[in-house]
């Protein structure tokens, strides 16, 4: 962290820079959802634009982290705090994943736009148990 | 007292107290958002229905982007300037940063109350999947007639006594039937007399609790059981009021716990009898087998007969002349069709009469097939002649019929809906070989909903589907796009008043219908807890700011560095909310 006098001019310039490029990357966010030619992957919204946005979004992240919120010098404690709530984050989506592959509770066929099969009944790992 | 190390750092930490703080409670909010987060996940992943991409308006979200990285940098702006002692500076900056606070929530308002007001109605009947379009729209306003029946009104009156929205349901009622063991039906039975009138609401027959007193009461001590007031408690005629309802409540409670009292105290009466007889061992046997203790129950049940009081946990009130109810669907325990000859209020109140055509009347701004194809993939028809036999695409409006050109030769049988659908197949089309020479492929939304700038652009056209093929192929179709500020927070009813194509949806073909909240699906249940939280994170930051704005005067004057030091911590605060919402504008309004 700057506290001498010099060193906080000099970063009011770094947080105008970042503040400029958090603004920009925004403008691109939109751009590569909605304007065609920035359209990967198949024509409209699919996983490499779900993918591309969300990098973007933890670049910009990232780089709030670090500047505005001073943790590229931080002391060490703070970063164990840090690290410590984003496994917990982590922890909470993996548990999201790893229901996915619940056999029990989600044995029905699904489509592979991610839809159940609604007309078959859901069954259980054996095969038997129907949804109603 | 002194705070030790607010203004110093410690020496085993290296921070000073409240900066550790103010991480360890962003560490509990990260995995707040986090479980927030995978709830989304999991709503999304696990979704049965076509999930909403890109459904909200995006330049309140893009702009509300805009305003909070700006407050992040103003508020970094405002530390350096505490740093450097410039007060001065530090209240501008501050300031900035408060304004963008306010400009964030009054964003978030506008958007909230768009969702609110905007209507959407699933479909259902008919067809081998059910139906399943989805409209979404405005609903329009209606009161009663002379006659008793609903009329449209226009919007400007909505504010005119005893109009409604256009989507409740309308009974003639000619008998009430309350259920006294409930006791919640005051603001209906409020709202009844209210809507009475003129008409008499009356008891049908006189509400009696019965002591059939006079009988003899054998060896039993009934004065001790039975209370002397047992006589009628309501004649017949009566009125109906709260205060009525709540004396015969009153008067069925009282007569059941005396009824209770009576039977455990002649059961005890009993017991005692039979160990005095048989003694205790050979008690319990002797009500098993022997006939002397039957005869010993049948002499028992006739006394109490006798003892119980009776009262009717039903109360009947005739109407005269009946009058037509006007009821919102959500106090009705059930769907009410037309001609039904009884609804049941959410209190089990029985309205008895006749359902009257009640229909909800909405200017409609999209149409959504989307769960329609999702069914008939899933039973392996082809989505597009399912689509088009749905009720929405080939019913007749009522007001057609009297069309005077109905019958001649030129006649255009197609219902407005249909025109649009048409529209939306040539603008398809053209769209389709566009793509191709890109190799490409329209998407699902593409195919199968028709947004608001699309039925206005269809429109705009006279819903001529050749035009629309010819200017969609010639790219100079007008649509409203994504950042045109008259669909800021979504259709506009009020700039297109009259564009949008009016539909009456009879009782029978609402299958589910809602305002986008979190009752609509789950993608709105979701949206609204996770931007409701962070709007509130919003608030509570503001207010910590605006605090160090408003009274760190003296503090910057006695301990200017302590100030800086708290700034720094409610800007770490800040930077977080600005965080989540870079993840939120993406999830939420581009994907």
């Amino acid at each position: 962290m700057a506290d001498s006098i010099e060193g906080i001019k000099k970063a009011k310039k770094l947080y105008l820079f970042i503040g400029t490029l958090l603004f920009v990357f925004t403008v691109v966010t939109v751009m590569v959802a909605t304007v065609e030619w920035l359209d990967f992957g198949d024509h409209g919204f699919d996983w490499v634009d779900a993918t591309i946005g969300l990098c973007i979004a933890a670049f910009k992240a990232t780089l709030v982290m670090l500047i505005f919120m001073h943790l590229n010098h931080e002391r060490p404690m703070i970063y164990f705090f840090y690290v410590l709530g984003l496994v917990m984050a982590f922890f909470c989506m993996w548990l999201i994943g790893w229901s996915k592959s619940d056999p029990i509770q989600f044995g029905n066929e699904i489509y592979s736009d991610g839809f159940y099969d609604l007309s078959k009944p859901a069954t259980d790992v054996h095969g038997h148990g129907a949804r109603e | 007292m002194e705070i030790p190390f607010i203004v110093n750092a410690r020496k085993d930490t290296g921070l000073f107290n409240s900066k550790v703080g103010i991480w360890l409670f962003l560490a509990s909010e990260v995995t707040l958002f986090g479980g927030l987060f995978s709830g989304y996940l999991f709503l999304r992943l696990y979704a049965d229905y076509p999930w909403p991409e890109r459904a909200l308006p995006v330049l309140p979200g893009l702009i509300n982007t805009f305003v909070l990285i700006g407050s992040s940098v103003t508020v970094v702006f405002a530390w350096a300037a505490l740093k450097m002692r410039e007060w001065r500076k530090f209240q501008i900056y501050m300031a900035i940063t408060l304004v963008c606070a306010g400009l964030f929530m009054v964003l978030k308002g506008i958007e909230y109350n768009a969702k609110f007001g905007h209507q959407a109605v699933r479909l259902q009947g008919g067809g081998p999947v059910q139906d399943n379009a989805i409209v979404e729209g405005h609903l329009h306003y209606a009161k009663l007639g002379e006659d008793g029946l609903m009329v449209e009104v226009d919007e400007d009156r909505k504010k005119d006594d005893g109009v409604f929205k256009a989507n409740r349901v309308l009974v003639k009622a000619s008998e009430f039937s309350f259920v006294l063991t409930r006791p919640t039906h005051e603001a209906y039975v409020q709202e009844i007399l209210r809507q009475a009138g003129d008409s008499k609401i009356t008891l049908v027959e006189p509400y009696q609790v019965i002591d059939k007193s006079e009988l003899s009461a054998g060896q039993m001590n009934r004065d001790q059981l039975v209370s002397s007031e047992n006589a009628q408690v309501a004649e017949k005629g009566s009125e109906l009021t709260i205060e009525l309802l709540d004396d015969l409540e009153d008067s069925y409670l009282e007569a059941r716990s005396h009824d209770r009292k009576i039977r455990t105290e002649f059961l005890s009466a009993s017991w005692d009898w039979i160990r005095n007889e048989k003694g205790e061992e050979q008690a319990a046997t002797y009500i098993v087998e022997k006939e002397v203790w039957k005869e010993r129950r049948v002499e028992d049940g006739e006394k109490l007969k006798i003892l119980t009081l009776r009262a009717s946990s039903e109360v009947t009130f005739k109407v005269d002349p009946p009058f037509t109810l006007v009821l919102e669907t959500g106090d009705l325990v059930k769907k009410a069709n037309v001609d039904d000859s009884s609804v049941k209020l959410r209190d089990d109140t029985l309205v008895t009469g006749k359902v009257l055509k009640s229909p909800m009347i909405m200017g409609v701004d999209a149409l959504d097939f989307r769960t329609t194809a999702q069914r008939a993939e899933a039973e392996a028809l082809d989505p597009l002649p399912v689509i088009e036999g749905t009720w929405l695409l080939t019913h007749t409006p009522d007001h057609d019929s009297h069309d005077d050109h109905a019958d001649s030769e030129d006649a255009d049988h197609r219902n407005q809906f249909k025109k649009i659908w048409d529209c939306h197949m040539a603008w398809l089309k053209a769209e389709e070989e566009r793509l191709k020479e890109k190799g490409r492929v329209p998407s699902r939304n593409d195919k199968y909903r028709v947004n608001w700038d699309q039925i206005l652009a269809y429109g705009g056209l006279g819903y001529d589907a050749d035009k629309v093929y010819q200017e969609s192929k010639a790219r100079t179709l007008k649509r409203a796009g994504l950042f045109s500020l008259d669909g800021f927070a979504g259709a506009n009813h009020k700039i297109h008043k009259g564009e949008f194509p009016h539909l009456e949806i009879p009782r029978a073909k609402v299958g589910f219908e809602s305002t986008f909240t979190p009752k609509w699906n789950t993608y709105y249940a979701i949206y609204f807890t996770i931007t409701g939280l962070h709007g509130l994170h919003v608030i509570g930051g503001a207010l910590v700011l605006g605090y160090y704005l408003f009274f760190g005067r003296k503090m910057y004057e006695s301990n200017p560095e302590w100030l800086a030091n708290r700034v720094e911590v409610g800007g770490l605060f800040w930077h977080f909310v600005d965080l989540v919402w870079i993840f939120l504008f993406p999830i939420l309004y581009l994907m």
